[in-house]
């Protein structure tokens, strides 16, 4: 196959798609903005830290990637890599992808994305345009590939994003949650009534030694959990050993982010509940008086 | 201010069944103006009422299911002051890369545009890209994750939520901006806004044919399901929390 390049902003996210891409066998390039050499690329083009919104490298790379006949561009899911990921694409007269899976023989591409909330997956083979890819997690196949670090060198490129200019970047109050690796999740819906009710999702995270997460209208509607912790098709979306699933009815948009976990446990009070065909274990009850209960017996 | 809200409509997810083949049967499907695409019709209508002088026009780039005088409705009740459509059966299984160009054609014959606002992503392909692919095809400043938009004379001032931080960013105009799911809680429409609707200006636009695909679709099936126990307690709460706290710990 030609050649691969990864573009990311974030080392653990350059790694990983790097590692990911040494599966298909052939020269993987990586363009590392503001950050160092990436482990297992064949070469890496570093940009100066800071530089700026790293969107502006939309043509830079574009450039590349046309000099470079690259088969494969991959980005990372994040919100920047995305926006350039569709930038780059647009320059080289191609779509952006959001893909969940890929097989490679040859130059012969195929990937598979998530359609209609997560009901189905749409499977499509590559024209001859590079294939301009945000990977999802898991996406890419496991690898043992080495990871020994190559050669990286100063890219000489300079970013353009006319008419955008950063004013200040906050960080976050809150600490950066990390669904994706907790292995056990306690999800909570709306048949919790009250903000302070949530205490009894708590215990239990606490006794499972879980995570919290919730399905949408707790983050987006009532705004009870920061939107990290919003599981499903346009949240986030895991594979824990273990999902607790507590007053959430199961729409299919919510069960694409973590039909893929081990273990998924419901309690729910509407035995009609979508989401008890899709569990391994559930409690038809009232969560108010099954959690106590439940944290009780722990 | 010329504001475009643009959305796309697509079959209820939920009305969809799967077929023992796995295929995907869409008959029962109803269709509909996109979840996200609602947040982008409020913060178009949001943002030109703190404007005042103001126009908020609907785009649409669809097939036959546009041409539903209750679907055109629907969108116009929610804060539209017109809609314009561009209507090919190519349309609802468009790519990202061939609905923007559509969409930049259209947004091109509408003259005088300021700002096109998208939603976070469409209801049945969930891509996230068309609003990053027309604004890069326009040639014009360009955000996605978009959660608060000011008005500031000649440009916009915008928050962003990125993974590690917000970010506040001085965009100029004309832009394209797409919104986030959690940008505002879009309107319920009244029976005023409904019987307003009808006598609201809709165009249908020709802006030429659909550039070809720059992939092939091999299948659309339902997505394979993991094999679970099934296993459904009902009965008091106390035996039952006993029994899964049992399972818990076996775990």
């Amino acid at each position: 196959m030609k050649s691969i390049w990864v573009i990311a902003h974030d080392a653990a996210v350059a790694a990983e798609l790097v590692r990911g891409a040494k599966g298909f066998q052939t020269f993987v390039g990586a363009v590392s903005l503001g950050g160092e050499a990436v482990p297992g690329a064949d070469l890496t083009l570093t940009t100066p830290a800071g530089a700026g919104m790293i969107e502006g490298y939309a043509q830079p790379i574009a450039d590349l990637v046309v000099e470079q006949g690259a088969r494969l561009v991959l980005f990372g899911s994040d919100t920047q890599s995305r926006l350039l990921a569709g930038a780059v694409a647009s320059r080289l007269r191609t779509s952006a992808r959001a893909i969940a899976g890929i097989e490679v023989q040859g130059d012969a591409v195929t990937v598979t994305r998530t359609i209609y909330g997560g009901l189905g997956v749409a499977t499509e083979e590559l024209g001859e345009a590079p294939g301009v890819l945000v990977v999802g997690a898991g996406a890419l196949p496991e690898t043992d590939a080495a990871m020994a670090p190559g050669e990286a060198r100063p890219w000489d490129a300079t970013p353009s994003a006319p008419g955008l200019r950063v004013v200040e970047t906050r960080p976050k109050h809150q600490q950066v949650v990390n669904l994706a690796s907790a292995k056990r999740v306690v999800g909570v819906g709306r048949g919790f009534a009250e903000e302070a009710d949530l205490d009894l999702a708590n215990q239990l995270a606490a006794k499972l030694g879980a995570e919290i997460a919730c399905s949408r209208p707790i983050a987006e509607g009532v705004n009870w959990l920061p939107v990290e912790r919003y599981l499903g098709v346009s949240g986030a979306r895991i594979r824990p050993d273990l999902y607790v699933a507590i007053g959430i009815s199961g729409q299919i948009q919510h069960m694409a982010g973590v039909s893929k976990a081990k273990t998924i446990i419901a309690i729910n009070k509407d035995k009609n509940a979508p989401i008890f065909a899709q569990a391994d274990y559930g409690v038809v009850g009232d969560l108010y008086e099954v959690l106590p209960a439940l944290v009780q017996a722990l | 201010m010329r504001i475009v809200a643009c959305f796309k409509v697509s079959p209820e997810a939920q009305d969809i069944q799967a077929r023992p083949d796995r295929s995907l049967n869409l008959d029962r499907a109803v269709w509909k103006i996109g979840t996200y695409d609602l947040n982008a019709i409020e913060a178009a209508r949001q943002l030109a009422d703190q404007v005042g002088d103001a126009t908020v026009i609907g785009l649409s780039a669809g097939g036959s299911a546009l041409a539903n005088a209750k679907l055109s409705k629907d969108a116009l009740s929610r804060g539209l002051d017109e809609l314009a459509t561009v209507v090919d059966e190519a349309l609802p299984m468009a790519e990202p890369f061939q609905t923007a160009d559509i969409l930049a054609r259209a947004v091109g014959q509408l003259s005088g545009v300021d700002l096109v606002i998208l939603g976070a992503g469409s209801s049945d392909v969930y891509a996230q890209q068309v609003g990053n692919q027309l604004g890069a095809i326009l040639g014009w400043p360009t955000l996605n994750a978009v959660e608060t938009i000011a008005p500031q004379g000649d440009h916009v001032t915008v928050e962003r939520p990125l993974e590690d931080g917000v970010q506040v960013v001085e965009v100029a105009l004309p832009a394209v901006l797409s919104v986030t799911s959690g940008a505002n809680t879009p309107r319920i429409p009244g029976m005023r806004d409904v019987l307003a609707a009808g006598k609201k200006p809709t165009t249908t636009l020709e802006v030429g044919p659909v550039l070809a695909p720059t992939a092939r679709l091999v299948s659309e099936l339902a997505s394979e399901q993991v094999d679970r126990r099934h296993i459904v307690i009902e009965g008091a709460a106390a035996d039952a929390a006993a029994e899964l706290a049992t399972y818990l710990k076996a775990l």
